[in-house]
């Protein structure tokens, strides 16, 4: 493909497989993985492109009924469904994750189904206890066995550490693009955004690095399609977003969305991973401990406050950081993980001062007109 | 003349009646805790991980699960779930985690017991436990109750290993030492809770007697393989509590002993648990609790139920090798409990069918004719592979199912009139496949 910056990112945004297409027929090989718990350092060390396999708010469920109910996460049954159709025909290889108790027992069901050549599901656990660490790291040493024997490679430990690099560099670069929505008017609006952390979770490492580079260059520079001033500066919190309607209905209103704390976006790219003599110790610790989810269950202090403080307190940097007025918590329905956050989290903010309001959504394009006239009422309120 | 009250149609064990005092004792135990001011613990299911030990440190668990289904029956819960909802709380979320949130809800605002809680209410807790088992999701159900208990949460850690490692030795070491060891964590943060130590004589006591009770349970119902079927699911629901929460209890070894004897006379005899066996099933899913007459309808149309979904099961006989630590063993049960269904499936040849291995191995070795699952509206954990085995247990193994849907706590969306009405095509459906397997050279 020829598209550079923002072109590109919205290129493939819009056809989230062109680039991996393209690679795949050149020879490369696509590992899928789900969620943003798959050490993706050792995909890459084994050459593989990593493709984030997600779901579409656009296309009708209409073949993964068969095999799980309705009431199970819709972003996972979209999943299933594409996969299904054969809308991921080029991936070599699934990496699952134990993330949230759907996801585990999705990613049995979609290597079921999809039955790729390589398979491998990562027990993330829950707690992050000292010897949680250890046994993650057991985890991470029999994927890498099971990498090793399936590509007949090994993975050094040297060139583990130099993907850890790339990897970090990456993420540098992504938070310096986040970073140019600090001031207001933001340089980038918040679909924006969205369209290149999608983009970046379908192309290779460096390339993706490339792209941002050239974004943050060409954002710094535009004239034309920068967004406008306007009264609400909003964070948005919660589950995976995989299109950009969403944050567009948002922001079609009065308000940007100058930050957000989502599945798709920092929770995927915020945290480096520290270069460890063992590298795998550094991994371990960056995806139980630094990336922060609430699937991760955190230790219980002295009261609820500390614990809330523990919890959403680098959401509250965030806000400050952003100059954030309001915050939507925004969770697709059945989300279990972060439907037991609303409460806590909303009181949270609502303690300190920044107005928050609870979002459901059916991860679909039909129903988004009532959710546009509760952010209308949320944004009167605020603003 | 008064008319005659009609003859239930399955013929329940009468040893399931020693059942009930045991689970009422422990409704008790709970309240008497509570009120003499004994440590108290809000724990969840977690398959005789941490159970033991704080029966060993004299803690008083009570199960807000349990106590789900018993506000469920009172017909409370739909209270709870909407004090629940107006606590900000998405109503999709388990429908035992909003009866607690509800019942928390209303507890706190009256500084006491609820007005109107059934048995006796759930005592204000010490601490609560979350497990990682199976249903992950709920240590954040815990984790929200903190709002309104200000007592620390502990989490045990449950690997769920994929379908692919459950053969490999050396995952199941990793896996369990990663138990062990926080199970030792466990015990010091309790005993710095209490400020006592663990009794680990007492400790041993309690597990060896739960492991002869895994055994008893087990063997029972192995016995449930004969033909025809000595003991319906109906009696496996009243039974199972003992085994899930009193398994350390040598009372609860007693009762199962003396169902063990009935349930073997019955076998040696030919009894059946249905006037006619004509079909064999399993019920895949907690049952509707409040609709169990259900049953009886069926059961007098030759439907025995003779098996039922393997997590509320015990463990088989263990298999994997380890040493005799306490805390080693302890870890082994638990993690065995999720793996042995896998770890069979290798052993005999089957091939690997992700969530719908336990009804695989079941449906061949209980000659199963159909499946009914029961589809639970608020749990996902429950519900996500039943659409998968129905599929499997058709297509591998010629064994059609059909499907109710229900709730744990919820009693409006069961339906039982319609499910009824779809029984008779369902047999339909059944002596098809009864045809087809015996051409295929099947023996049932």
């Amino acid at each position: 493909m020829t598209a550079k910056g923002l072109a590109k990112a919205k290129e493939i945004y819009a056809k989230r497989d062109l680039r991996v297409r393209e690679l795949n027929a050149q020879g490369k090989k696509i590992m899928g993985y789900v969620c943003a718990y798959p050490t993706l350092e050792m995909v890459t060390a084994m050459d593989y492109v990593p493709f984030k396999i997600l779901g579409s708010m656009d296309e009708p469920i209409t073949k993964a009924d068969t095999q799980v109910p309705t009431i199970i996460c819709p972003m996972l049954r979209s999943m299933l469904d594409l996969g299904m159709k054969g809308k991921v025909d080029f991936i070599e290889g699934f990496l699952g994750a134990h993330t949230c108790d759907c996801t585990e027992k999705f990613c049995h069901l979609y290597q079921y189904n999809m039955e790729f050549p390589y398979y491998h599901f990562l027990d993330v656990p829950h707690i992050a206890h000292e010897a949680s660490f250890g046994f993650l790291k057991s985890g991470l040493q029999l994927l890498q066995k099971t990498l090793e024997k399936h590509t007949g490679k090994k993975i050094d430990t040297d060139r583990l550490k130099e993907e850890i690099k790339k990897h970090n560099a990456l993420r540098a670069l992504v938070r310096e693009l986040y970073g140019l929505r600090k001031q207001d008017p933001p340089l980038l609006s918040g679909s924006e955004n969205l369209q290149i952390m999608l983009a970046l979770m379908a192309m290779p490492i460096e390339e993706g690095s490339e792209m941002v580079r050239d974004i943050i260059a060409e954002v710094k520079e535009r004239k034309v399609g920068r967004p406008v001033k306007k009264a609400g500066r909003l964070l948005l919190w919660g589950s995976p977003l995989t299109e950009t309607s969403i944050v567009e209905m948002i922001e079609s209103l009065n308000d940007n969305v100058v930050m957000d704390d989502i599945c798709t976006g920092t929770r995927h790219f915020w945290p480096d991973v520290e270069i460890t003599p063992d590298p795998l110790d550094g991994l371990a610790k960056r995806y139980l401990n630094d990336l922060k989810c609430p699937r991760t269950f955190r230790e219980t202090t002295a009261s609820f406050e500390e614990d809330q403080e523990a919890r959403f307190g680098y959401i509250r940097d965030y806000a400050k950081d952003w100059n954030v007025n309001g915050i939507i918590l925004q969770s697709m329905k059945y989300c279990d993980t972060h439907g037991y956050e609303v409460p806590a989290i909303k009181a949270y903010f609502d303690r300190i001062g920044i107005p928050a309001m609870y979002l459901e959504h059916e991860y679909t394009m039909v129903a988004l007109a009532p959710l546009k006239t509760r952010v209308e009422a949320f944004l009167e309120m605020i603003v | 003349m008064a008319e005659e009250k009609k003859k239930r149609a399955i013929t329940r064990l009468e040893s399931s009646a020693l059942v009930r005092p045991l689970v009422n004792k422990m409704y008790m135990e709970g309240a008497a805790a509570g009120m003499e001011g004994r440590p108290v613990a809000w724990s969840m299911v977690n398959w005789w991980e941490g159970d033991i030990i704080m029966r060993a440190m004299d803690v008083t668990p009570v199960y807000p699960e349990n106590y789900g289904t018993v506000c469920a029956s009172d017909g409370i819960a739909q209270k709870y779930m909407g004090v629940s909802a107006a606590e900000g709380f998405p109503t999709h979320l388990c429908g035992y985690a909003q009866n607690t949130l509800g019942y928390s809800t209303e507890m706190k605002k009256a500084g006491q017991v609820p007005e109107g809680a059934p048995m006796g209410g759930m005592a204000k807790p010490t601490f609560m436990l979350c497990s990682e088992g199976f249903c992950d999701a709920r240590y954040k159900w815990f984790q929200s109750l903190r709002q309104f208990w200000n007592v620390p949460v502990w989490t045990l850690p449950f690997p769920h290993p994929a379908y692919a490692d459950l053969s490999l030795q050396d995952v199941h070491k990793v896996n369990v030492e990663y138990m062990a060891v926080e199970l030792k964590g466990f015990i010091e943060f309790l005993e710095k809770l209490l400020g006592k130590k663990l009794d680990r004589d007492k400790l041993k006591m309690m597990l060896d007697n739960q492991e002869k009770v895994f055994k008893v349970w087990w063997d029972i119902n192995e016995l449930r393989k004969a033909r025809p079927g000595p003991m319906h699911a109906r009696d496996f629901w009243t039974m199972m509590v003992p085994c899930y929460y009193l398994a350390y209890d040598p009372e609860t070894l007693a009762v199962y002993q003396q169902v063990y004897n009935e349930v073997k006379t019955r076998v040696e005899a030919g009894i059946s648990a249905v006037p006619e066996e004509k079909y064999r099933l399993i019920f895949s899913e907690l049952p509707p609790w409040h609709s169990l007459g259900f049953f009886d309808k069926l059961a007098e149309r030759g439907w025995n139920f003779v098996t039922e979904s393997p997590g509320y099961h015990p463990p088989p006989p263990m298999e994997l090798n380890g040493g005799g630590d306490l805390l080693q063993r302890i870890a082994r049960w638990t993690y065995w409990s999720y793996v042995n269904t896998g770890y069979r499936a290798a052993k005999m040849g089957y091939p690997t069918v992700g969530g719908a291995q336990p009804y695989y191995n079941w449906a061949l070795e209980y000659k199963i004719d159909g499946i009914l699952t029961h589809p639970l509206v608020t749990c996902r954990t429950a519900t996500f592979w039943l659409t998968h085995s129905m599929n499997v247990l058709r297509d591998k193994l010629d064994i059609p199912g059909m499907s109710i849907q229900g709730d744990i706590v919820d009693l409006t969306v069961f339906d039982a009139a319609t499910a009824l009405n779809q029984a008779p095509a369902f047999e339909e459906s059944m002596e098809h496949f009864r045809q087809v397997r015996k051409s295929k050279g099947l023996d049932w």
